[in-house]
């Protein structure tokens, strides 16, 4: 099940050191006028290798989503909203897609962080891919804003592991809730 | 490559090692839900009578 503790496991299965929550955020409830974020709905909860792949599989890759989706894998009793109590203080790097490569970019961020690939791994709360007509944007959700040599850490990592080479920016939270579409990144990489 | 876990105590596993085990998983979990909210998300097709919908 969804909250199933690592001694149920068994042995021939790898489990993670966090469990993940996919979440999908439909479009045409949007379209309703609904509040944000009340369209949000969790697909599933894992905790092991095995698992992540039997999801993954059988979900479509961000190129195959309808337009205007959002797309989160987020630690499981994180939700992937501002106002979640660890992600209140937080904030996100973003990285623009180059055409084609959404699908690899996205499956790469998701490897990362479920195999604790970064220094630290402990600041981040998720991922989110949005599916936009003009260009596909990947971002990393972490906690602690303020922690400038966290976030730098994370950002150079993520760059890396994706061969992205592309300047990316980090907006926390707060900014992004008062000054919407042009609130400026405070960290650069 | 598989466990890094002497230090740090961490489940670590290398994007190489996780990729290994993406051809035997093919089946959706056994205790996967196949919502009518969320029918979109997956990319197999999917039995229409076994969707839970809402009963309002």
């Amino acid at each position: 099940s969804s909250n199933s503790s690592s001694a149920a496991v068994p042995q021939s299965l790898h489990p993670l050191e966090h469990s993940w929550t996919f979440w999908f955020d439909n479009p045409s409830a949007k379209s309703k006028q609904v509040a944000w974020g009340s369209s949000m709905r969790s697909v599933h909860t894992f905790s092991t290798v095995e698992e992540f792949w039997s999801l993954y599989n059988n979900i479509h890759h961000p190129s195959k989503l309808v337009m205007g989706a959002d797309f989160y894998c987020f630690k499981a009793k994180i939700e992937p909203k501002w106002e979640d109590p660890v992600c209140a203080n937080g904030g996100k790097w973003t990285i623009a897609c180059v055409k084609g490569k959404v699908d690899t970019s996205w499956l790469y961020t998701l490897l990362a962080m479920i195999g604790e690939q970064f220094d630290h791994g402990d600041e981040i709360c998720g991922a989110v891919v949005n599916v936009r007509q003009k260009q596909e944007r990947i971002s990393l959700w972490t906690k602690n804003a303020m922690n400038e040599a966290a976030q730098v850490s994370i950002g150079r990592q993520w760059k890396e592991l994706l061969d992205y080479n592309e300047s990316i920016g980090f907006i926390f939270h707060d900014d992004a809730k008062k000054f919407d579409r042009v609130a400026k990144a405070r960290y650069t990489l | 490559d598989e466990y890094e876990s002497g230090s740090t105590g961490k489940k670590k596993y290398s994007r190489d090692f996780l990729l290994t085990f993406q051809e035997q998983c093919t089946d959706l979990p056994v205790d996967f839900e196949i919502r009518s909210d969320i029918e979109h998300v997956l990319s197999v097709p999917v039995d229409a009578s076994h969707i839970y919908r809402d009963p309002y």
